[in-house]
């Protein structure tokens, strides 16, 4: 493999379930040490998306190259893509160091090097004193620390990682989503990482992809993306408000909108409702023709009165093309390694 | 002052109890009144009367009680490792690969199950007894009409499909999460057999063991018919003790030895079942189908062909000699034989009034199964803890085996009721007792993957636990009570060990399954063959009434 070729790289990818399709020409590369977050909502084919680079689902169209040789017809556990699934999936009757150790011993790598490649994981995700213990006895948080640590233990190429914050507290996942990625950058491994949640994506990827509806619509860097959204499906995906503006549409996000005096803004709107959101203050307005927007406003900003009207103005806004499926990935930056 | 207190006691008696724990009852009271008192009294009675410890140590130094103990775990042990040997393959073959016909095949696998013991063991005589179908032209084969081989034959007809399809349920129960975490860590197929999924179908399988094991120790008309004496299992041993030896009593602390012997396999039975089931409240993927191309799989069909054959054999013959009878007996007089007046007065009732009496036992042991399964199995399936283990005392059945259980119904009830005349009562109390452990697993298993969700939404909108247990919970286990229902009429259609026993001197209360025993012991072959062609008839009517029904029938 050359520096320039992509450690994994996926091709027109099609998968469809009892023929309804679910995937459809997805493409993207991913270059060696890079985290590629790819951001979707539920059913919008994520899951999917992995099982096919790991083999445990057969996509009906596409190819998948690892290291630049097709990985079609590859057994999975030939594959050398490591995957940790959304519930960890630890064997239940082993302890974490069982479990850590599955893979070395599986390899025929010897109990001592088994041994110290475990002990290395243990001490970069911060297992120490759960050695001993059967996942039943450990904490959400520390289940899906051990199932890293078994995937990595394997040595796979690529890691593909499924949700797997997903149902954790928001306070211990903050700590778990550092945690991986100084785990991940640290050993340089390269990553597939698919969330529903906008903020973990964007946190986590070097290159984000916004996968709507079984199409991935655009990869890039995350300001990139989130400044570019291509299409009204996607910039609704980011959490921005998208309405009908002149000729076309635009799409606005909560925190570049402004609530200003009735008829001094380029819109005016009425007030339908107006609430404390920890530290800003959300106000929700409805436009003429009843669309929804949210505005993000100073948390010192008194309540606006239910019915009244208020103006609308915006720093920046992303205008939409017409409403139209792209057939390929748009890029927003550069489309393959970084 | 009072009221208070009665409230007070109310709410305690309440919280220990539980809400669901109040639906067990009527199921336990059942179980109490019709198996767990009358067997009790029976083993004190039995006790004092020998006269303690010592009679009971006589009765066990007897060499026919010995050998009796002997047999039963002897060809237990034997059936129970056959059945898993071929059962196991075939279930993994059901269970975990892709193949046209298999949803058929695991809901018709269920039929030798719901067969009539005698109707199976009439099957392994058509072919293999004297002038049988396989043993006329192969001669070698005719010891599997006849003593121990011939038994255990009789026995695997039953036993292989219940080591299938619990090993079927293995697959379902293990988690797919575990075998992708194996093949993405670097697994092979056969490691992902080993680490992932494997350890839940030998659990399955070993549930299955057990319970050919339970149901061979205590098998009744397969010794009584296909060998004798030497061969009698305890069922058999207390039988002729107590009704033929009129040793009632030698026959009680027989059947309590056996009842404590039995309690181990019984209790780990119980346990494996409790690891097949899904987690509750959790919507799970079951394990996906795999095709059947690798040389494993290829095996493994042949396995199932082969034990598909040997089944359908058993049952055509069966059908076959209703045309062509096994007592050399003309072609086509097999049915006009069976109806015949001699038959009705051999049976001392007439053919048809024996199918009205099994029909009616069979439909009344199978609504009172079904209402009591019900509100056992909801109480088992949400108080898994206590309830549970209360729920336990309902699988006393299982344990004390159907002629204990009609002996110690007949001595407790009869002199309490009042003579022959309401044995109608007693039949179908233990056709009842005997099949409520089976409903309660029909209608908890589905109940308990359910979540408690819906339930739980409808009691914070103001229902009552009866109200919301009505209006969410009953109508998503449909399936579960058509199983129930079906399995309860099944084998109360098919009973005869218990039924046998107590319509003995109350002739008007024969059923088909007694009648088809009393043809078979005075040698009127013709009469037998078309009797038991009918209760097969009628076992295979039941199975596709509720499969033409849409619902997929599942143990």
């Amino acid at each position: 493999m050359s520096n320039s070729e992509p450690l994994l790289s996926v091709e027109r990818l099609d998968a469809a379930w009892d023929g309804v399709p679910v995937l459809r020409g997805v493409s993207f590369d991913l270059g060696a040490r890079e985290l590629l977050a790819l951001l979707g909502p539920n059913g919008s084919g994520k899951t999917t998306l992995l099982r096919c680079l790991l083999g445990l689902e057969a996509p009906t169209a596409g190819t998948v190259r690892l290291a630049g040789r097709p990985v079609d017809g590859v057994p999975v556990h030939r594959r050398g893509i490591g995957w940790m699934p959304q519930d960890a999936a630890l064997f239940p009757r082993r302890t974490v160091l069982e479990n850590i150790a599955y893979a070395p011993l599986l390899q025929g790598r010897s109990d001592a090097e088994a041994r110290e490649e475990v002990a290395r994981l243990v001490t970069l995700l911060r297992l120490e004193g759960f050695e001993d213990r059967a996942p039943h006895q450990l904490s959400g948080g520390e289940r899906q620390r051990v199932a890293l640590a078994r995937t990595l233990a394997a040595r796979p190429r690529v890691v593909l990682l499924d949700e797997p914050f997903a149902a954790i507290d928001l306070e211990l996942r903050t700590e778990l989503r550092t945690d991986f990625r100084r785990v991940l950058r640290e050993l340089g491994m390269a990553a597939v990482h698919v969330t529903h949640d906008r903020e973990e994506g964007m946190f986590l990827g070097d290159r984000v992809g916004l996968l709507v509806d079984g199409v991935l619509e655009i990869v890039g860097r995350p300001d990139d993306v989130y400044r570019h959204p291509p299409s009204e499906r996607s910039a609704r995906l980011l959490g921005y408000n998208v309405w009908a503006e002149g000729p076309g549409r635009i799409a606005v996000h909560p925190s570049d909108l402004r609530v200003v005096a009735a008829s001094t803004g380029r819109r005016n709107a009425t007030v339908t409702d107006s609430g404390s959101a920890g530290p800003d203050r959300l106000t929700v307005l409805a436009l003429d023709d009843g669309t929804r927007v949210d505005v993000r406003e100073r948390a010192e900003v008194p309540p606006r009165p239910h019915g009244s009207v208020a103006g609308l103005d915006w720093d920046r806004a992303v205008e939409l093309p017409p409403r139209a499926r792209p057939k390929e990935p748009k890029s927003a930056g550069p489309v393959g390694s970084p | 002052m009072g009221q208070p207190v009665a409230r007070d006691l109310r709410l305690r008696l309440r919280r220990r109890l539980g809400g669901e724990l109040l639906f067990l009852l009527p199921a336990l009271a059942f179980g109490v009144l019709f198996a767990l008192l009358p067997a009790v009294a029976l083993f004190a009675r039995s006790w004092s009367d020998v006269g303690g410890l010592p009679g009971w140590e006589a009765i066990l130094r007897d060499p026919l009680n010995r050998l009796a103990l002997q047999n039963s775990f002897g060809q237990g042990a034997l059936s129970a490792a056959l059945a898993v040997g071929l059962g196991y393959p075939v279930g993994l073959f059901v269970g975990r690969y892709r193949w046209p016909g298999r949803s058929a095949l695991r809901s018709v696998l269920l039929v030798p199950f719901l067969l009539p013991s005698l109707v199976v063991v009439l099957g392994v005589l058509d072919l293999f007894g004297p002038a049988g179908l396989l043993s006329g032209p192969v001669p070698a084969l005719a010891s599997f009409g006849r003593g121990i081989p011939g038994i255990v034959a009789a026995n695997l007809v039953f036993n292989v499909p219940i080591v299938v399809l619990f090993t079927a349920a293995g697959c379902d129960a293990a988690a797919p999460e575990l075998e992708e975490a194996v093949r993405t860590l670097g697994g092979n197929p056969r490691r992902a057999y080993r680490d992932a999924w494997g350890p839940s179908t030998w659990v399955g399988a070993a549930a299955g063991g057990l319970l050919t094991f339970l149901f061979s120790a205590l098998s009744f008309a397969p010794p009584l018919l296909l060998c004798g004496t030497r061969c009698y299992t305890v069922e058999a041993r207390v039988y002729s003790l107590d009704s033929i030896l009129l040793a009632p009593d030698a026959a009680g602390l027989l059947a309590l030895t056996a009842v404590l012997v039995f309690l181990v396999p019984t209790a780990l039975y119980l346990l494996l079942l409790g690891r097949l089931r899904a987690q509750p409240g959790r919507a799970r993927r079951t394990l996906p189908r795999v095709p059947w191309r690798s040389p494993v799989a290829v095996a493994l069909a042949a396995v199932t062909a082969a034990v598909v054959v040997a089944e359908g054999a058993v049952l055509a013959a069966v059908l076959y000699r209703t045309v062509v009878p096994s007592d050399g007996a003309a072609a086509g007089t097999a049915w006009s034989s069976l109806f015949s007046g001699t038959t009705a007065q051999r049976l001392g009732i007439s053919v048809p009034g024996a199918i009205l009496n099994t029909l009616a036992f069979a439909v009344a042991a199978s609504a009172i199964t079904v209402l009591l399964g019900i509100a056992a199995g909801h109480a088992v399936a949400r108080r898994p803890g206590r309830a549970r283990l209360v729920g336990l005392a309902l699988f006393v059945p299982l344990l004390v085996s159907p002629v204990v259980l009609a002996i110690a119904v007949a001595t407790f009830w009869r002199p309490i009721l009042g003579g022959v005349s309401t044995t109608w009562v007693l039949v179908i109390a233990s056709q009842t007792v005997l099949a409520i452990p089976f409903a309660i697993q029909s209608i908890e298993i589905p109940l308990a993957s359910l979540g408690r969700g819906p339930a739980e939404a409808a009691r914070a909108l103001g229902a009552s636990p009866w109200v919301a247990f009505l209006d969410a919970d009953l109508p998503r286990v449909r399936q579960g009570l058509a199983t129930a229902g079906l399995f309860a009429f099944a084998l109360g259609l098919g009973e005869f060990t218990a039924t046998n026993f107590l319509v003995t001197g109350a002739g008007g209360f024969t059923t088909l399954p007694v009648a088809l025993y009393t043809l078979q012991s005075a040698r009127l072959g013709a009469a037998a063959d078309a009797a038991a062609g009918l209760l097969l008839l009628l076992s295979l009517a039941v199975f596709l009434v509720l499969s033409l029904g849409g619902r997929r029938v599942e143990l």
